[in-house]
């Protein structure tokens, strides 16, 4: 009898495991599917020792039918962090400063030298070719993406139109 | 009567010579331009580079002189500058690895100038350049040597500051950079040509973006041929 309500007991908790693991796998496919923006190849230009300013570039997806903002980026170790964009006026090439980046919907914006970047001012000290780097983007859904960042050299040509 | 007539032919032959000479010289390049991928034929006898010195990083004399009996590719930056700049050099970087990896006959020598010597120090510079690359030169010096040869070489800049909202400013060309400009931080809007510079100390050909390593190896070459043929 005991046996029986011992084997009753375990055929229960076994049950209940494999649904709760089954609930859990299922909610963390759905996560991953319904990721409203999702970031590829973050990369911050490896830059001299004594470099003021860094460049941090990356890939933003956006899987919404609306368009998402990046309304800041921060990592610790830096003055101040902006975003910006370079925009070539007439051979003129121009740093604008961004008050928000806009990633249009079903769409992507590629940060990319000579394009728009966030800029990486007054590193209290300037990060080595390989280190990955901890940064925290913030959108204006509500939503706070945390990244990290290799530190690698940048093979990229500067391209002369660089709008999106 | 015979001396004179051959003084008098021999000065007629050295003013025809004197005046065909640049004519000559110009349209061996003119008829280049349509060979080359990216290069802007700059040479021009009539106008040579102005008389400049500066101040290398080694805090070592640089002027016209420090051109000469080389070939060099000649770039204005400044180092606070986190995007274009950093592209440029690292492209000449890869450029000259690529004409040494060639065995290319010439190898120009890099020449950075800042647009920026209130903090772009020679040491400064020294750490900056030769990060990209250990035989990278960079250059600073007075405010208006750099800008004569900013205005002689066709290149531009202008300085832009944030105002106590935060807003861009872009200041006038000799307005005076605010007190605070340097704790606030200011950046710099610039041409990004890169010239070449042959070894008579005269520019011969510009740049513009975006700097391809083999569309700039192959007009280097070009232009390297006909000037030494």
């Amino acid at each position: 009898m005991l046996n029986h309500f011992k084997k009753t007991l375990f055929l229960l908790i076994a049950l209940v495991s494999v649904t709760f693991a089954n609930a859990a796998s299922h909610a963390h496919q759905n996560n991953h599917v319904n990721k409203s923006i999702s970031i590829t190849d973050p990369w911050i230009r490896s830059a001299p020792e004594n470099a003021p300013a860094l460049g941090l570039f990356l890939r933003i997806s956006n899987h919404t039918n609306q368009e998402v903002r990046l309304i800041s980026a921060y990592t610790k170790g830096y003055k101040r962090i902006e975003l910006h964009r370079t925009v070539d006026s007439n051979g003129v090439m121009k740093m604008v400063k961004q008050a928000f980046m806009p990633i249009p919907a079903q769409g992507e914006l590629h940060l990319k030298p000579g394009s728009w970047h966030i800029m990486l001012i007054g590193p209290d000290k300037v990060p080595s070719k390989g280190e990955q780097i901890m940064v925290s983007l913030e959108f204006d859904d509500g939503n706070t993406h945390m990244i990290k960042a290799l530190v690698r050299k940048g093979k990229m040509m500067m391209k002369h139109h660089s709008m999106h | 009567m015979s001396t004179k007539v051959f003084t008098m032919i021999g000065v007629v032959v050295l003013l025809a010579i004197a005046l065909l000479y640049p004519l000559g010289a110009h349209k061996d390049y003119k008829s280049l331009s349509s060979q080359l991928t990216s290069a802007q034929i700059m040479h021009n006898p009539q106008r040579p580079l102005p008389s400049f010195s500066l101040i290398d990083q080694n805090s070592q004399k640089f002027n016209n002189d420090s051109l000469k009996d080389k070939w060099s590719l000649l770039l204005f930056i400044y180092t606070h500058c986190p995007d274009v700049c950093p592209t440029e050099l690292a492209n000449m970087a890869m450029l000259k690895a690529h004409l040494e990896s060639q065995n290319s006959a010439v190898i120009p020598n890099i020449v950075a100038i800042t647009f920026d010597p209130l903090r772009d120090t020679p040491e400064v510079l020294k750490t900056y350049v030769t990060h990209f690359d250990k035989t990278f030169v960079g250059v600073s010096g007075d405010m208006q040597q750099i800008d004569q040869l900013v205005k002689s070489l066709g290149a531009y800049y202008e300085r832009v500051v944030y105002d106590d909202e935060g807003k861009s400013v872009t200041l006038k060309k000799h307005e005076p950079l605010p007190e605070d400009a340097i704790d606030k931080g200011y950046i710099i809007n610039h041409t990004a040509r890169i010239y070449l510079i042959s070894p008579d100390g005269q520019v011969l050909a510009g740049f513009p973006t975006p700097h391809k390593v083999n569309d700039m190896a192959g007009d280097i070459k070009l232009l390297t041929q006909t000037f030494e043929e």
